[in-house]
């Protein structure tokens, strides 16, 4: 501890300290603020086709919606790929990620570029690249497609997010574990996994939004499969539906939901990351 | 066990070659393709043929160099701007968070799990000229009634940098939350004050995550097309509109391609200066 | 540790070898040629879009024509593909279903998977493009492309030559000037979905004065609040009529000069931006006081979004769109396509879906039907609902008036559509 005697901080550092707390709040306000139009926008009831001026409050789209299969067909289809892609894209990710950052081995550079090239290649190539591919195997496009495209240019933003938090990753506590008589395996699942675990879910958060999110690729790979961003990009063109934000509204309190259930099982449960001298400055 | 300790130089091919294969296979052989279109010529009607026309680079790079410039300047603008903000919130998270760290960093992400498509279009209606933002600020006389958002540089950036702060702001926040309090501590029991103890201990620890984080966001914000798309305006055209209308309306497949291989390698070539200037090599070995 | 790295040589020459093997099978089969002959079909379908169930419609039923009987055709397969834009098909606001459809189904006992897969002409025919040169089929039976990707379709020879003898309804009740276009002429490959008129929109409160040319769009005066499509063929033709050349007429010089004119006042910042579709919202909120537009968007806009909103033919002439449904080659159930596009051509079908859609209908008597069911609205006691069938009733068919003042596109060779597009890509990138 400090030697020195304790005094208070004077006011302007109290003001400094308090302020950060305080933009990260605005920051996020800010972030949910096109969120907020779009729920405020659910419960318009426009004449016209274009959901863009406010005409009355109705409930009602959000009982239409669940008929409205051209809406809601998109929707369950982006879904399954975005979960789907995710899991495979975080797993091929994590490993590339492990073995980058914890092994020494010929061919580094090469897989460092093969990482990154797809990052920095516009879509539309990658896009109208693999629909090239696909044809020429005389394939049909549709939901494996677009699948794999996914898991594809996740990957390096799967291997990006994970390296920066394998970095300068501690061998002592795996060290430590084997020394203790813990196998290799062990010590991955007990001591490894849970500590880069932070790191791994960061992936998959990033790769799940890309996924959904993904309209120049899918629009070459789909077919004749209609994913959620596809039919908005060509509907906003000419009126985008109240239904729309009713279905991305659900999205959001279903994955708000899905947060604080988590929390409050955390809280339940006991905490198994492996930080016991965990202190808050 | 003998034959273990002997195959365990296998071990980092073994976790490399589900992800790299699949790179390979879905990426590198199509992407050698469009190469090799790139380097023909012809049309849909007549064929193309492969001619090695690597005069087509000279070309495109010649044709489109103001667009190239505006997209690494804009693209530059987004990452710094995504560092300014978005390190002060992965900070708060990870120092300050205590038990609403989880809570907090998936508050973050989660406005993104909507269609982008929806978060763009309400910020167009958030900015309208007369909308509720800049039609009340003008009814007040704070801005003059030609004044407009949309349409103009600034809009694109905004527009980029909202869509990728959370790029930013996960790696840092990761790079972060792994450093040990006990080091900040210990700076301040050397009688640093607070902000030496950050510009000397967190800052250069959180390097990697503002690494990966700049990359996560230069890199695909180059390419960026719908930002400019929506928000824009001709005068906003970046690299990444170019070459979508170059592949999509024009049909001039080889000068696209071309185009996108330029692209490739200009921001692969920042990328390993910056890598180097970063340091990155001791980054990430561990 | 004991490791011992694989030799970066052998790592590299079996990377290459990989990479040499599948890059050759890719280019040996990257020589796209034309395909004019149908090949073998059946191909799995994709996953269905919407169709909904057959329910109760809202919409008011039209009496229907008589129809005539098709000379008698091979089996039906029970099924149709159709690729269309969206907003192009009846929908029922309670139950999501597509009255129309339900009643082809009916009738026919064909199942129909509509698709709506078309956001944009040339991103559509990206997506096509690779299976037509291969000579694969797209999987699609019948798409709805705009009348200019139509004449590019049959210059690569991608669709499939109609067969009229399958399509009485059409040649008894299509609208004759929608008859034989610049396009398709005598109509060999296409039948007329829905057309509209490519013209001028502004919102006189904000203009302060009525519009009545293209040149109003370079007006100084509305710097920054004007726009312009971002569609080639439509801009390019426009500003053509505005130099007094008719499109289809235009030599070379003739478009250098366009691309001037244009050039010279996207520089001084007159145009807010170049639109797709959605110049809409910004000509309904205000962003924009005058931009080009389409006649049935901003009837619309006048009923719904914004009703000081105002639709004109330039002074110098308009132009008129039509979209159009076409056969691409390798389409697995023709038969049926032929009954579904008939179909569109009877008065039962064709009233509901322009009541819906509100763009100009090809089909006769429907602009006459859709006024009677406005009247039978409005004594019903649904004004509301009345002014909008009054309005589509307008808005179903062109008056001599504008018919004398819209002109067509020019149908460009593949050199011309290059030497076009280079050129308004310069205008268009800053």
């Amino acid at each position: 501890m400090s030697a020195l005697p304790a005094r208070r901080p004077p006011l302007v550092q109290r003001l400094l300290h308090g302020l950060l707390p305080l933009y990260t709040a605005l920051a996020v306000i800010y972030l949910f603020v096109p969120i907020a139009v779009m729920i405020a926008f659910s419960f318009n009831d426009p004449l016209g086709r274009q959901n863009i001026t406010w005409q009355g409050f109705t409930l009602e789209n959000y009982v239409q919606v669940w008929s409205r299969s051209d809406i809601t067909g998109p929707m369950a289809a982006s879904l399954t790929v975005a979960i789907v892609s995710t899991i495979g894209a975080t797993i091929l990710g994590t490993l590339i990620g492990l073995a980058l950052t914890r092994y020494e081995f010929r061919g580094q550079g090469p897989l460092n570029l093969l990482i990154y090239v797809p990052m920095a290649t516009p879509e539309v190539i990658m896009g109208a690249s693999l629909l090239a591919m696909w044809v020429t195997l005389d394939i049909q496009r549709g939901l494996p497609t677009i699948i794999i495209a996914h898991v594809m240019f996740n990957i390096s933003f799967v291997v990006v997010t994970i390296r920066a938090r394998l970095a300068g990753f501690n061998r002592s506590l795996e060290e430590a574990a084997m020394d203790l008589g813990a196998d290799e395996w062990t010590t991955f699942r007990k001591v490894t996994l849970p500590l880069i675990l932070p790191g791994i879910l960061a992936a998959a958060l990033l790769a799940f939004a890309l996924s959904i999110d993904d309209y120049v690729i899918t629009s070459f790979v789909a077919g004749q499969t209609t994913t959620f961003p596809l039919w908005v990009y060509g509907a906003s063109r000419f009126g985008v539906p109240p239904e729309v934000n009713v279905l991305g509204t659900l999205i959001f309190v279903v994955a708000f939901t899905f947060i604080a259930l988590q929390i409050l099982w955390s809280r339940r449960g006991r905490r198994s990351t492996a930080r016991p001298l965990e202190v808050e400055p | 066990m003998p034959l273990r300790r002997r195959l365990r130089w296998l071990t980092p091919y073994l976790f490399l070659i589900p992800g790299g294969l699949w790179l390979i296979v879905f990426f590198v052989a199509p992407m050698i393709v469009m190469a090799s279109v790139s380097l023909q010529e012809g049309s849909l009607a007549t064929g193309y043929r492969l001619t090695w026309n690597f005069a087509v680079y000279g070309q495109v790079i010649n044709e489109y160099l103001p667009q190239f410039w505006r997209s690494g300047i804009y693209a530059l603008s987004v990452t710094l701007l995504a560092l300014l903000f978005g390190y002060p919130m992965a900070y708060t998270i990870a120092f300050r968070g205590g038990r609403a760290k989880n809570i907090l960093l998936l508050l973050v992400i989660l406005p993104f799990f909507t269609a982008f498509i929806i978060r763009t279009l309400s910020w167009k209606l958030i900015l309208a000229d007369n909308g509720f933002v800049l039609g009340t600020l003008k009814s007040f006389g704070l801005l003059d009634q030609g004044f407009h958002v949309l349409a103009s540089p600034i809009a694109v950036i905004s527009g980029l940098t909202y869509n990728f702060l959370p790029f930013m702001v996960l790696p840092v926040y990761v790079a972060l939350e792994k450093i040990d309090p006990h080091l900040v501590e210990a700076a301040n029991d050397l009688y640093a004050s607070r902000l030496q103890a950050f510009l000397r201990v967190t800052l250069p620890l959180s390097m990697p995550g503002i690494f990966a984080g700049s990359l996560l966001v230069f890199i695909p914000a180059v390419g960026d097309f719908i930002n400019a798309d929506i928000l824009g305006s001709r005068d906003t055209t970046m690299i990444g509109n170019v070459i979508q209308r170059l592949f999509l309306n024009t049909n001039a497949y080889p000068e696209a391609s071309a185009l996108g291989f330029v692209v490739m390698t200009v921001v692969l070539v920042l990328v390993a200066i910056y890598a180097r200037v970063v340091g990155a090599r001791e980054l990430t070995v561990g | 540790m004991n490791s011992r790295p694989l030799s970066s040589r052998t790592l590299a020459v079996a990377a290459l070898f990989v990479l040499v093997a599948v890059a050759g099978c890719g280019i040996a089969a990257q020589s796209p040629t034309p395909v004019t002959t149908p090949t073998a079909p059946p191909v799995a379908t994709g996953t269905p879009g919407a169709s909904g169930s057959p329910a109760a419609s809202g919409t008011p039923s039209a009496t229907a024509t008589a129809t005539a009987v098709p000379t008698p055709v091979p089996t039906l397969a029970g099924q149709v593909i159709f690729g269309n834009w969206p907003y192009y098909i009846d929908v029922d606001e309670d139950t999501g279903a597509n009255p129309t459809l339900d009643q082809f189904t009916a009738q026919t006992g064909i199942d129909v998977t509509y698709l709506e897969v078309i956001g944009d002409n040339s991103q559509f025919f990206g997506t096509i493009q690779p299976d037509l040169a291969a000579g694969h089929p797209t999987g699609y039976d019948l798409i709805a492309p705009s009348d200019w990707m139509v004449a590019r379709l049959i210059r690569l020879g991608y669709l499939q030559p109609l067969d009229k003898s399958q399509l009485p309804n059409w040649q008894a009740n299509a609208q004759p000037a929608l008859r034989d276009p610049w396009y398709d002429p005598g109509n060999v490959y296409s039948i007329p979905w829905q057309a509209g008129i490519v013209g001028i929109g502004y919102n006189e409160k904000l203009t302060g004065r009525p519009i009545t040319s293209f040149d109003d769009l370079l007006d100084p005066a509305f710097a920054g609040r004007s726009g312009l499509f971002s569609e080639m063929i439509d801009t390019m033709s426009l500003t053509l009529l505005s130099l007094g050349v008719k499109p289809e007429d235009a030599t070379p010089q003739d478009v250098q000069l366009a691309h001037d004119k244009l050039l010279a006042a996207a520089e001084t910042g007159q145009f807010r931006d170049f639109y797709d579709n959605s110049y809409y919202d910004a000509l309904a909120v205000g962003d924009l006081a005058i931009t080009m537009a389409w006649s049935g968007d901003i009837s619309q806009m006048q009923l719904y979004d914004n009703p000081d909103v105002k639709f004109i033919i330039p002074d110098t002439g308009g132009l008129l769109f039509v979209d159009n449904m076409v056969m691409p080659n390798g389409a697995a159930h023709p038969t049926d396509a032929y009954r579904f596009m008939d179909y569109w051509y009877t008065l039962e079908a064709a009233v509901p879906l322009t009541e819906y859609i509100g763009y100009f209908s090809p089909v006769v008597g429907v602009q006459e039907q859709v006024r009677l069911d406005a009247a039978a609205e409005r004594a019903a006691g649904h004004p509301r609902y009345a002014d909008k069938l009054d309005q589509v009733a307008a808005d179903s068919f062109p008056t001599a008036e504008q018919l004398a003042n819209v002109f067509d596109y020019k149908n460009l060779t593949e050199d011309e559509e290059r030497i076009w597009n280079d050129l308004f890509n310069d205008v268009l990138n800053g």
